[in-house]
């Protein structure tokens, strides 16, 4: 709904107060009159008219041409090739590069994915108000330098669209391991939202590696969905998962689409080196039947593309399989300073002590751990690992 | 819309002759396009007066009001669709000039 009314408006904040505010006229009105037969009609109807009364009220010396064309909404048709979708309109707006990277990203996450500013903050590790403050900044300048509504013709397509796919990698993250306690562990409309809008920017570029690397790394993660959350509402291990209740639909797809990419011959990207990580693991059976050798090749491959901690952390992981925890909790330590304000590096640590007997130290880490994880069904598993500790 | 954009040099040389040239196709393709409003390229910063009337009386300081390893060598103002159109004109703007431009919307009322 606040796609099609910045489409209509060309302006995020009178979009979302027009939407908020016919919300509220229904949560008033609705139980004293009855639902209306069409209720996301009525919804839409009511939201048009509170923008243009807001528009009205800001536009005292009334612009009536304007007016007239907001009230009558006689767009000409979109050129051939432009994908009717407003909610890619909007992703690509505010995936716009006049934007800083990581306010595009958030910027994503709260106007197309509508997460709320302290989900936001959370998944960047930064204040409720600094993230506040970045969308505020990202929304004026939209408005004050005239950034567009629209998807980008097919010269300057294939450069916009790796600002696109990252900010889709985060929202699948963020909803696959939701933060705050009142949300789903797993938010699946979220994960089947930034999978349908992959598949929306891979139908409009087949060829580009990195869009088909993504979207079977969301299939492979989305494949293993039933399996992560135990009925007690606890975080399930991949090694623990019953991989009999995997999606072998959507497994099938993934793997075809890394095969795709392999094929290609051209050198892969982060999502296509992550998405064949996640080929390896859903091709075993069995966890004992894993490659791990094959999974830290792929991670030596990633190190190189990305440096960041995190994949260090995540090697770490693959690389004590290999070669046991004690290898791996030297590896893991050296990230100390640029991790310890992030959970998984401090469950990582306590995994890696529990195996190798060190009670009291796991147990710290765990504590931290579940100090700094946002997640309930995460917050539930690390709990009963620190309670099982001898 | 209008947008006030910068020509940002980090020398104290004018524009080569071979710049002179880009710059002049470039500025052609601005009128022909009807993107040209304005342009002007300025004498060094060192011929810069800052004046301040704020107080009792008015205050001349010799040279810019801030002293940078950067500064401003000229500038434009565009009218262009959006910002879209803006960057795009920017991109070739840059080549052309051979330097830094900085693209600004001017308010809208």
């Amino acid at each position: 709904m606040v796609a099609s009314l910045t489409k209509r408006f060309g302006d995020l904040d009178i979009a979302e107060e027009a939407a908020a505010e016919a919300f509220a006229t229904a949560v008033e009105r609705w139980p004293a009159d009855g639902v209306p037969p069409s209720p996301g009609a009525w919804l839409t109807t009511a939201a048009n008219r509170k923008a243009i009364d807001r528009i009205r009220r800001e536009n005292k010396r009334g612009d009536k041409q304007k007016e007239a064309q907001l009230l009558y909404d006689d767009d000409p048709p979109e050129p051939p090739g432009a994908i009717d979708d407003d909610r890619l309109r909007l992703i690509f707006t505010c995936c716009h590069p006049a934007l800083a990277l990581e306010t595009r990203v958030a910027l994503t996450l709260r106007m197309v994915a509508g997460l709320t500013v302290p989900e936001i903050a959370r998944a960047f590790l930064v204040s409720e108000t600094t993230m506040g403050q970045r969308i505020t900044r990202a929304k004026a300048k939209i408005k004050a330098a005239r950034i567009p509504y629209r998807v980008p013709s097919a010269e300057d397509l294939p450069a916009r669209v790796s600002g696109v796919l990252a900010v889709l990698f985060l929202v699948f993250n963020e909803a696959y391991l939701a933060t705050g306690p009142g949300t789903d562990p797993v938010r699946h409309d979220l994960t089947a939202e930034a999978i349908r809008l992959t598949r929306l920017i891979r139908a409009l570029l087949p060829d580009d590696g990195e869009a088909a690397g993504l979207l079977a790394l969301m299939l492979l993660t989305q494949a293993r969905r039933a399996a992560r959350v135990s009925p007690a509402g606890e975080l399930v291990t991949l090694a623990e998962q019953d991989r009999g209740t995997w999606d072998a639909a959507l497994i099938a797809e993934g793997h075809r689409l890394v095969r795709e990419r392999l094929a290609a011959g051209v050198a892969p990207g982060r999502y296509q080196i992550l998405a064949a990580i996640s080929a390896v693991h859903t091709s075993a059976h069995d966890v004992r039947d894993t490659d791990w050798s094959q999974v830290v090749a792929l991670y030596d491959l990633l190190v190189r593309l990305d440096p960041s901690p995190i994949v260090a952390l995540n090697r770490a992981i693959a690389v004590g399989e290999l070669d046991g925890p004690e290898v791996a909790l030297a590896a893991v330590d050296r990230l100390e300073d640029k991790l310890a304000g992030y959970h998984a590096y401090h469950a990582t640590r306590a995994d890696l002590l529990r195996r190798l007997g060190r009670s009291q130290q796991a147990r710290a880490a765990y504590d931290k751990a579940i100090e700094l994880a946002g997640n309930t069904a995460e917050t539930a598993y690390l709990t009963r690992r620190r309670d099982q500790l001898a | 819309m209008q947008y006030l954009v910068s020509v940002i040099d980090d020398t104290d040389g004018l524009a080569t002759e071979d710049e002179m040239t880009a710059i002049h196709a470039f500025n052609t393709r601005l009128q022909a396009e009807g993107h040209w409003v304005f342009a002007g390229g300025l004498a060094a910063p060192s011929a810069a007066t800052v004046i301040d009337n704020r107080g009792e009386e008015a205050m001349f300081t010799d040279g810019p009001f801030v002293e940078s390893k950067e500064h401003l060598a000229g500038l434009y103002i565009w009218e262009a669709a959006d910002l879209d159109v803006a960057l795009k004109l920017a991109v070739e703007g840059s080549k052309a000039c051979n330097r830094k431009l900085e693209v600004r919307p001017f308010l809208s009322l």
